[in-house]
């Protein structure tokens, strides 16, 4: 894997072509996103406690659903802060 | 018959008797009223608030996964809400974590047919998903 990045790595130059992000949460083969895993959820939100969009994040659209949800569920109980600052 | 997983967060002024009470109060509730306890767990205990709740900024955090009927969340959410010593409270229904996310059937099927190659067929797949990655 690592071998194949470094081949890939001269780019077209001026327009950027960032890296194909991959879901983390397929990578980790988590079937079940639990909201109390803190830091884990922590990963995917900004400083000031947003849930970062997909675009950034590279989730698959199903993780980033559970996702969502367990960060939600997070803030009700005080696990998370709905907004920093 | 479903189970579910519920947290609560108990005053950190209340002391420690008056605690174990509310917990006992609480788990006495779930089994009244037909369901059954399957671990209290305390392990979290005093915890930071990531933000103030009626200016607190600490609490109890206290996790009970249960079994029960389905209308008993609710009766348990009515009760928790009466009591000003909880300060927030979630129940959650659990899914069952296995089957949440289902093996590709393409793979399963593969595997399955050819047991004895199962050998030859793996490296394969490998390099099959290692050339998406790359793309």
């Amino acid at each position: 894997m690592s071998e194949e990045r470094g081949e890939r790595r001269p780019r077209p130059r001026g327009g950027r072509r960032p890296r194909r992000k991959v879901c983390a949460f397929c990578v980790d083969k988590i079937a079940y996103i639990d909201y109390k895993d803190v830091n884990r959820l922590r990963r995917f939100t900004n400083e000031r406690g947003k849930i970062l969009p997909r675009r950034m994040s590279g989730n698959c659209a199903k993780h980033q659903r559970q996702l969502g949800e367990a960060i939600k569920r997070a803030r009700a109980i005080a696990l998370m802060p709905y907004t920093a600052e | 018959m479903n189970r579910y997983e519920m947290i609560y967060i108990i005053d950190t002024g209340l002391e420690e008797t008056a605690r174990k009470e509310l917990i006992e109060k609480v788990s006495g509730l779930i089994t009244a009223n037909g369901g059954e306890i399957e671990k209290v767990d305390e392990t979290w205990g005093k915890r930071r608030l990531a933000y103030a709740i009626d200016y607190k900024t600490e609490g109890w955090y206290v996790i009970v996964t249960f079994q029960a009927p389905a209308d008993l969340p609710r009766e348990l959410e009515r009760n928790l809400q009466i009591d000003e010593n909880v300060l927030r409270y979630l129940v959650v229904k659990l899914v069952e974590k296995r089957s949440a996310v289902k093996p590709r059937p393409v793979r399963q099927a593969a595997e399955e047919a050819q047991a004895p190659e199962a050998a030859e067929e793996a490296p394969e797949a490998v390099a099959e998903t290692a050339d998406i990655d790359a793309e």
